[in-house]
């Protein structure tokens, strides 16, 4: 043991219970705040600001005493990457320096291991975990997912009948700007202007918009007049985000025109049921070269090797109430080489294939549509082999105690009779 | 003991490393992707290779997959449309739409045959149909050369409508235009309209002005003050006028004319401060102008002031207030189709 300390001494300091308790208190801090911001701006906002990033800003509610004189300064508050990148190092620095690899102490290990664990692997998680959508009508065959959040700029070639080329730009890219080319299409994108988030307004044909569509001068948001108002993202939970994108289309050095597009965030169907002129903006015809291809802003997709087919949906409620205790969606899962599967996918019951889990999340009776949430979390097994671990050590642990103490009791007996 | 915590360090250790790979991987989330999906596409899929000459007019959506015009010295000239009808239609009934328009009689099967030729283009045989306007110009007439495809129970019409000397001028052009073309019907259905025709211009020699006016609107003959004339009215009586007028200088400039218009519907002169109220910045044949707007209980006034190289132009409405309110629109339709005719 003095040997590994020796080896590890620049790890001990690292090592500090009273480390532990302060990383542990102030994690109880963190939990408050996020919890009071979670009011303000939405659970994703709140985790997007506190736990996913190393300090966020609280703002004194001024609601709260002495709101009035507090409230204008910012108090930074250590976020969830940076308490629990120190939890990890202090717990990992007391494993290595301190921890007794007897019998007598396995126990502990093991559960600490365990919860080691646990924290690599709500870290693995939120760095990999992809979560997204899939909406199909009864009857329709979907091999796409869409993302909750995210939305990419598309350019579809649908000259050739059977298959579509897809390239899409993902918002990391718009939001950054510049030119880009990629080999697959026929002109260059210059990214003039993106948000997240915008207020539109179609004017009177004669009056000139003023804003990010000031310079557009093709497609639908000439033919329409939209002006547009950027606006800050909506991260609560009933927000309606209309991410916008101004961009030019280079042909070597010929301009193809400055356009623009909006994203429906339920999908850009609905545009031409808002109003018929902005019915393209699913899909603004550009003609180059004898191709048609189609420019959109949608919500980021992931196409699948495989699709589904939904058969039917049913949705039952408690009788007398509108309480459902069940909703359901039966599905064909079509595979490569023409290999099908049917399932069933109802609450708490998800179809699991190909490292994906399709969860029955919402559903339309009226509509005749299902909603499924997919996710794909690779690290889905730590927590589960976490909770094994800790539950050994602590069976461990207690068990020796429990099996010491009856023998040395037994002894005592036989030693006093 | 000893090969357990072993067993344990390792693992530890790949705990570690798979941490930091997790935290430190490049996300594929900021790089562009391409790939091919199968096509889910429901619109028309119509492609060409425009010719050089010709410009696509900008906006188009709906039942028109393409429309354009030509390049000219006096501006943009003539409409080609490219109009996909799921439907297979009849020849006649697809002529009678422009012919009527053009002052023809009704066609059918039998008649129609005296002024249709076919032509083969790049593998792919049209119906040719000229109709000449009956009504106007008898040198150069408002021509409407229709182009007709039929495939697999879809129809395709590339109506190319312009005085006559233009469509001449553009055959070999419409010709290539028309071979170039990638053609597929999408899975909505397409109802035939016809595409409004542009009204009579005047005569576009000598650099003259030219614009496009609502079929609706009653042509006057133009005067000595009044290079266009218009008169609308509805079945109640209620009228408006129209005039495009030109004078050289800046003929007392903006406040002093819409004092004068503003007396003309009954209402108060202002003055420069309150001269904001009715005027915003405009475009008219992308140069720089002024549109004034104003309303009193029973009249409207709306007109677009330009100056430019050292002559005013005037085009303004003024009448009924709520004919005025209806044709706003189509006022302000007019104002953008205005072209000088000097570039």
């Amino acid at each position: 043991m003095s040997e590994r300390r020796k080896r590890f001494g620049w790890l001990i300091p690292l090592a500090d219970l009273r480390i532990t308790l302060t990383l542990l208190s102030l994690s109880m801090v963190l939990i408050f705040v996020a919890t009071l911001e979670q009011v303000r701006v939405g659970i994703r906002g709140a985790q997007a600001e506190f736990f996913e990033s190393f300090y966020g800003i609280w703002h004194y509610p001024i609601q709260f005493w002495g709101g009035e004189y507090l409230n204008p300064f910012p108090i930074p508050i250590p976020g969830g990457y940076l308490l629990g990148g120190f939890l990890i190092l202090n717990l990992l620095a007391a494993f290595i320096t301190r921890f007794q690899w007897t019998g007598k102490k396995m126990g502990i290990q093991l559960i600490h291991l365990g919860i080691i664990m646990l924290l690599i692997g709500q870290l693995a998680t939120q760095a990999m975990q992809e979560e997204s959508r899939m909406q199909t009508a009864t009857g329709e065959s979907k091999n796409y997912l869409e993302r909750f959040h995210g939305v990419e700029l598309a350019f579809i070639d649908v000259t050739n009948p059977k298959t579509e080329q897809v390239v899409a730009l993902p918002q990391g890219i718009l939001e950054k700007g510049g030119i880009h080319y990629s080999k697959d299409l026929p002109f260059k994108v210059k990214v003039l202007d993106f948000g997240p988030n915008c207020e539109f307004n179609s004017l009177p044909p004669a009056q000139q918009t003023s804003g990010p569509t000031s310079g557009v001068n093709r497609g639908v948001i000439q033919s329409a007049n939209l002006e547009i108002r950027p606006k800050p993202e909506d991260f609560s939970s009933e927000g309606m985000n209309f991410g916008y994108v101004v961009f030019e289309l280079l042909d070597g050095s010929k301009t193809l025109g400055t356009w623009a597009a909006i994203s429906h965030p339920a999908g850009n169907h609905w545009w031409a049921q808002i109003n018929p002129k902005m019915g393209d903006l699913a899909f603004q015809p550009i003609r180059t070269n004898g191709q048609l291809w189609g420019a959109t802003l949608r919500p980021q997709r992931e196409y699948l090797p495989y699709s589904i087919e939904l058969l039917g949906i049913a949705n039952e409620f408690y009788q007398g109430t509108d309480i459902p205790y069940n909703f359901e969606s039966e599905i064909v899962l079509k595979m490569e080489e023409n290999q099908t599967r049917r399932a069933l996918v109802y609450m708490n019951t998800p179809l699991r294939h190909a490292g994906k889990t399709f969860y029955q999340y919402q559903m339309n009776k009226a509509a005749d549509y299902t909603v499924f949430q997919v996710v794909r979390n690779p690290s889905w097994l730590i927590p589960y082999i976490a909770c094994v671990l800790v539950s050994i050590g602590l069976l461990w642990q207690f068990s020796f105690h429990l099996i010491r103490f009856l023998t040395k009791n037994s002894k005592a007996n036989q030693a006093s009779a | 003991m000893n090969l357990l915590s072993g067993l344990l360090n390792k693992l530890l250790h790949a705990l570690a490393a798979f941490s930091m790979a997790g935290l430190f991987s490049c996300s594929d989330h900021d790089e562009i992707k391409s790939y091919t999906a199968p096509n889910h596409y429901d619109g028309p899929v119509v492609a060409w290779k425009l010719p050089e000459q010709w410009g696509e007019n900008p906006g188009v959506g709906g039942m028109m997959a393409g429309s354009f015009h030509v390049k000219t010295g006096q501006g943009p000239q003539g409409r080609i449309g490219v109009m996909p009808f799921r439907d297979s239609v009849e020849t006649p009934q697809i002529v009678n739409m422009f012919a009527r328009e053009l002052g023809h009689s009704d066609y059918n099967q039998s008649n129609l045959v005296e002024i249709m030729e076919k032509k083969d283009l790049a593998g792919r045989s049209f119906d040719l149909i000229r109709l000449e306007d009956k009504s106007g110009d008898e040198e150069n007439p408002r021509t409407a050369l229709l182009a007709l495809h039929r495939q697999n129970e879809q129809t395709w019409l590339f109506p190319f409508i312009a005085d006559k000397r233009l469509v001449r001028d553009q055959l070999d052009n419409f010709y290539a235009f028309l071979g170039s073309t990638i053609l597929r019907a999408g899975k909505t259905p397409v109802r035939a309209m016809a595409p409004s025709l542009p009204q009579a211009q005047p005569a576009n020699s000598n650099h003259q002005p030219t614009w496009v006016a609502p079929q609706h609107w009653e042509q006057k003959p133009a005067t000595q003050m009044r290079i266009g004339n218009y008169a609308v009215s509805n079945k109640s009586g209620e009228s408006l006028d129209f005039s495009i007028t030109s004078f050289p200088g800046q003929v007392g400039g903006i406040l002093a004319n819409v004092n004068r218009w503003l007396g003309q519907v009954g209402m108060e002169p202002t003055d420069e401060e309150g001269l904001k109220e009715y005027l915003s910045d405009f475009t008219i044949d992308q140069k720089p102008a002024k549109l004034v707007l104003a309303e009193s209980k029973e009249q409207a006034l709306y007109a677009a002031i330009l100056f430019h190289k050292g002559r005013s132009w005037f085009l303004k409405l003024m009448g009924d207030r709520a004919l005025a309110q209806s044709e706003k629109e189509n006022f302000l339709g007019l104002i953008d189709s205005f072209c000088l005719g000097d570039h």
